[in-house]
């Protein structure tokens, strides 16, 4: 009877660090998931900033522009249109999304915040304008489209030859999760959209970081500097409360360097 | 043990075999699903990059008349770039839409593939280098010497081509002063100009990408050797590139590119554009065309004396020139499209 109970404590004692190894390793798993999830998104939206693009620069917010499209112009409506090109057409578009329009000046983005109702025109004779202008339209006539108050939008308003950028404005904030009143979350949001959380669990010690010189990184960059940010250092945290059992919480971290590859 | 025991040890044993079986085959079906996705994560980041990197190519290689569509390998994958022209601002200005897919594909599932497109926006330059003088160089003084002829009229009719016989431009141009030895060894409209800017001066209003057509690396088909002229098209004026110092003794046509010192030898003879780093301090030969000269910096001669004849020719410049038109990428137009 001794023995049987020495083996059943000992059976007893193993399944519960079993359980508890299970346990954070389950967690850690989890925390894991989570920072690579949030750094992906995070990089998919920092990566494709444009030129000029970093609006926000704050150590939990940040508020970068980057293209839905990026169009040629065409042709020259007399006045305030203009005919453009982006692959695709406006059908193409994530409509939504668009926060403005930009038109490109020697070596800088002009931005303009306008929503999309007010920039499409619509005419249904866009490819043969640019046709006649000399573009080619073979194959793509679907890709041609009309912009509108393009030329009251900008001083000197728009040529033929010249680029513009239908931008998204995208807001990334850690902040208190709605999810779990514990712990951070991370939160996305479109320019007039309401923000989204796409990772709990984000560690106090999570946020962002901007690079304004070859080894210089700062948390906060003022409106005078934002020119100068040419990356973003995410610093992912992820913690959980520690399993049943255990006294540490279980914690999880990287930092990656993500390059604006438009800025340069 | 009594024998109608024996069964349920059995029955619990290949319970708990079956148990294992399912727990490793979950754990294998985990870990595989995990590694695919991370594997097609990185095909896709590599189809990026593969797709930005054949735009960027297609822009820089382009030389003369644009190639509609090229295809690269990189990496582990494919670029099929193509151009769409959408806008002639003027006969020498056309914006173009470059569109580039990269295509990786995995050695693993030979079925599937990762596509990645983006696109950008670039200026075609189609004859670039401004006619400003029959011959510039980055010297201090150019001297036509007695039986030297420096000439910026047209000695082209229309009958060479439908642009020919076309105004006037000057005659030479450098830094300090321009001479001659007797009056009309130097002709033109004006005959002479003085640019003190200098070479930086000179060099910017060329237009043209020296750093780039004098580079080794830069990709050319006539690399210090001529072409067989006699196999070519008439109309055909390609691009040639010696390195060096270069005792040009041949005859030919198109543009001539010494990343060197030019140094003619009075047997030598060209029709279109001839462009060097340097002038030798005498320039022998013949020129129907232009020559420009001190790209590299100021010229190694301070004074570059002409023994022969350099002669503007309008349709010789012209059919020369095509071949230097390139594309201009437009920064920050690079976008992803899909």
């Amino acid at each position: 009877m001794v023995l049987g109970s020495l083996v059943i404590a000992l059976v007893s004692h193993a399944f519960l660090v079993q359980n508890r190894l299970y346990t954070t390793q389950a967690l850690r798993t989890d925390i894991q998931d989570n920072v690579r999830a949030a750094t992906e998104l995070v990089a998919r939206d920092v990566r494709e900033t444009a030129l000029g693009g970093v609006m926000v620069a704050g150590p939990r917010t940040l508020t970068v522009r980057s293209p839905v499209a990026v169009a040629g112009v065409c042709f020259r409506q007399g006045s305030p249109d203009a005919d453009v090109m982006s692959e695709g057409g406006a059908a193409a578009l994530d409509a939504d999304a668009i926060a403005g329009v930009a038109a490109w000046r020697d070596t800088a983005w002009v931005y303009r915040g306008v929503p999309w109702s007010a920039l499409r025109g619509n005419d249904a004779s866009s490819a043969a304008n640019c046709a006649a202008t000399g573009a080619d339209t073979v194959g793509a006539r679907e890709s041609f489209y009309r912009l509108s108050d393009l030329n009251t939008l900008f001083p000197g308003g728009v040529r033929v030859g010249d680029v513009v950028m239908l931008f998204r404005e995208t807001t990334l904030t850690i902040r208190a999760s709605q999810l779990d009143s514990t712990a951070l979350g991370l939160f996305r949001a479109d320019y007039g959209r309401a923000a989204m959380e796409f990772a709990t669990g984000v560690d106090t010690t999570a946020r962002f970081q901007y690079r304004i010189g070859p080894d210089t990184y700062v948390d906060t960059v003022t409106a005078s500097g934002l020119a100068r940010v040419d990356a973003v250092r995410f610093v992912a945290g992820a913690r959980r409360p520690p399993p049943t059992g255990a006294a540490d919480p279980v914690t999880f971290g990287w930092t990656v360097n993500l390059a604006l590859r438009n800025v340069r | 043990m009594k024998r109608d025991e024996r069964g349920f040890v059995v029955a619990f044993v290949v319970f708990m075999l079956f148990v294992i079986s399912m727990a490793a085959a979950t754990g294998y079906a985990l870990v595989a699903s995990e590694f695919t996705l991370a594997r097609y994560g990185g095909d896709g980041a590599e189809a990026l990059t593969v797709a930005r990197a054949g735009l960027e190519r297609y822009v820089a290689e382009q030389l003369g008349t644009l190639t509609d569509t090229a295809s690269y390998a990189l990496g582990d994958g494919v670029a099929v770039v193509t151009a769409r022209r959408l806008a002639k601002e003027d006969p020498v200005t056309a914006l173009y839409y470059i569109r580039s897919e990269g295509t990786v594909h995995d050695v693993f599932s030979p079925n599937t593939s990762v596509r990645r497109v983006v696109g950008g926006y670039a200026v075609y330059r189609r004859r670039p280098l401004p006619r400003h003088a029959a011959v510039v160089i980055g010297a201090e003084a150019i001297h036509a010497e007695s039986g030297g002829r420096i000439d910026g009229r047209d000695q082209s009719t229309l009958a060479d081509c439908p642009g020919g016989a076309g105004s006037p431009i000057a005659g030479a141009i450098a830094r300090l002063s321009v001479s001659e030895a007797s009056d009309d060894d130097v002709r033109g409209d004006p005959e002479s100009r003085i640019w003190p800017g200098g070479w930086a001066a000179i060099r910017d209003s060329i237009r043209i990408r020296w750093d780039v057509l004098s580079d080794p690396d830069f990709p050319l088909e006539f690399e210090n050797r001529l072409p067989d002229f006699g196999s070519l098209p008439a109309d055909s004026f390609p691009v040639v590139r010696y390195s060096g110092w270069v005792n040009a003794s041949w005859s030919g046509r198109g543009v001539l590119i010494v990343d060197g010192v030019f140094d003619p030898t009075p047997s030598f003879s060209w029709d279109g554009i001839v462009l060097a780093g340097h002038a030798d301090d005498h320039i022998q030969g013949h020129i129907d065309g232009m020559l420009i000269a001190g790209l590299d910096g100021p010229n190694m001669y301070s004074t570059v004396r002409v023994l022969t004849d350099v002669a503007y020719h309008s349709c010789a410049v012209d059919a020369a020139n095509e071949s230097l038109s390139y594309l201009e990428l437009i920064p920050s137009s690079i976008h992803e499209t899909n």
